[in-house]
């Protein structure tokens, strides 16, 4: 198969970027994107040129590091799977693919097609601890949990952290995945004491990171390459209202130790 | 949130608004004393007149604060963008929106304040009430108002089938047996409310009332 790619290269974060047409022959229907990206790097390299930069790890799904907008969706056409796992069959031969970095003011470009998700990072860890006790591993069981619960619990947190809602989302929101962080946590014994503080200080997180807000149009769900419903946003929304309505009473700041300094 | 809470304030006035118009149905005698029980609360009228003056203004406001915050979020925009799941609806708020204070400033202009068609303003009916009735009939058997106002209730069935189930969503009611319920409740809704406005305009313009 043969492809025409136009590829965003940008030198660095300051940089002004631009899409640069490259041609991708002599591709076979069963490569990975990423394989096929490999390709037109090593044929950059051997014509001595800067090879295009992308994030890349595991390659099967799981570890959320690939990133890339092409033909103006997060992962690409299909549907629950990340880029990594999108193969060349999928698009006709001969086609034009447009290839871009996600494209959020908290997501600065380091470099062509890296961009730095770090601002998720500091969501999470704005969200603090749970309660776990320290010493030898707790026996199975010893805490019931409802199949339900920990199902729902589940869902949430097959979250890969990936950025591909915040990609997705008109105003470059993160609520998607706050939603299943808090509503992952929220759900089960172990992260309910810190509920109420962890739901606000990851959404004020959420603010100082220059995440824009919700609008409700649900394009993070249909780009999710887990699937994670939009039903965790409406979970989060509730949790936000219930950390402000009912522990309004409590003290905003922890006093523990543990507790992030921000 | 607040943009929600404000939304839905209006959504509740919206309904009430075409319920109480739909009395044109029952007759001027009905329409006219309704009106005129409106008015003869003048406290209550006048509150609720600036409790919906005032939630439009901030409903506005944090739309605008808002819109604004959310086009910082993305400073560089895609070369190509496609939607996958976002309806027209939801893509279109902000015109939408934009479309229906407009129609409100003139809609308020036209029937309440009486300054657009000033013949009708005070014109009493035989039992000396207001005469809205004849006022209502009067407008629309003009094919310019019924076009505009056809035009305001296409806006506003728009609006309306994205704000409410978003609003919904917004202020966290969610239960996994009932979501598609709570999805379908929002255009449901929007469309009873134009159906019924829309129903007034026509009766009127095809002359089933006069």
């Amino acid at each position: 198969m043969k492809f025409t790619l136009n590829i965003w290269r940008q030198n660095g974060p300051d940089e002004r970027g631009r899409l640069i047409t490259y041609e991708a022959p002599d591709v076979s229907p069963g490569m990975s994107f990423l394989e096929m990206l490999d390709g037109v790097n090593q044929r950059l390299l051997g014509n001595g040129e800067e090879p295009v930069a992308f994030e890349q790890d595991c390659r099967e799904g799981i570890c959320g590091s690939c990133s890339l907008v092409i033909n103006g969706i997060p992962h690409g056409p299909d549907q629950g799977i990340t880029t990594c796992q999108l193969y060349m069959r999928r698009f006709s031969d001969g086609a034009s693919i447009t290839i871009e970095p996600w494209r959020a003011k908290a997501f600065p470009i380091l470099k062509d097609l890296v961009v730095d998700r770090s601002a998720l990072d500091r969501i999470m860890q704005a969200g603090g601890y749970i309660s776990v006790n320290t010493g030898g591993a707790v026996d199975g069981n010893v805490i019931l949990i409802g199949k339900d619960q920990a199902e729902t619990a589940m869902d949430a947190a097959s979250c890969i952290g990936c950025g591909a809602c915040v990609a997705a989302c008109k105003n470059a929101s993160a609520m998607l995945y706050v939603a299943a962080k808090v509503s992952h946590l929220a759900t089960l014994p172990q992260g309910r004491p810190e509920r109420a503080r962890r739901v606000s200080a990851m959404l004020e997180a959420m603010d100082r990171e220059g995440f824009g807000s919700c609008g409700n149009q649900y394009e993070c769900e249909a780009v999710c390459p887990k699937n994670i419903s939009t039903r965790f946003i409406a979970n989060l929304n509730h949790e936000y209202l219930r950390a402000g309505i009912v522990e309004s009473g409590l003290p905003s700041e922890p006093e523990s130790p543990h507790a992030e300094s921000s | 949130m607040g943009l929600a809470m404000t939304g839905l304030g209006l959504v509740v006035f919206v309904v009430f608004h075409m319920l109480g118009n739909l009395q044109l149905f029952e007759g001027p005698h009905a329409l006219n004393g309704y009106a005129a029980f409106l008015r003869d609360m003048p406290i209550a009228l006048w509150a609720a007149r600036i409790g919906l003056l005032s939630m439009a203004a901030l409903h506005i406001g944090l739309a605008l604060q808002l819109s604004m915050r959310n086009r910082r979020a993305r400073p560089v925009e895609y070369t190509i963008h496609r939607y996958r799941h976002a309806s027209i609806a939801s893509r279109t708020m902000a015109i939408s929106g934009m479309a229906l204070l407009l129609f409100v400033g003139f809609h308020l202009l036209h029937l309440t304040a009486g300054v657009i068609d000033p013949g009708f303003a005070d014109r009493r009916d035989p039992e000396g009430y207001r005469d809205v009735y004849g006022k209502v009939v009067h407008a629309f058997q003009n094919p310019f108002m019924v076009v505009l106002y056809l035009a305001g209730q296409l806006g506003l069935g728009l609006h309306l089938s994205h704000a409410i189930a978003s609003s919904v969503q917004t202020m966290g009611f969610e239960h996994a047996a009932l979501n598609r319920l709570l999805k379908a409740f929002g255009p449901v809704i929007g469309l009873i409310v134009v159906l019924g406005n829309v129903a007034i305009i026509l009766a009127v313009f095809l002359g089933i009332v006069r």
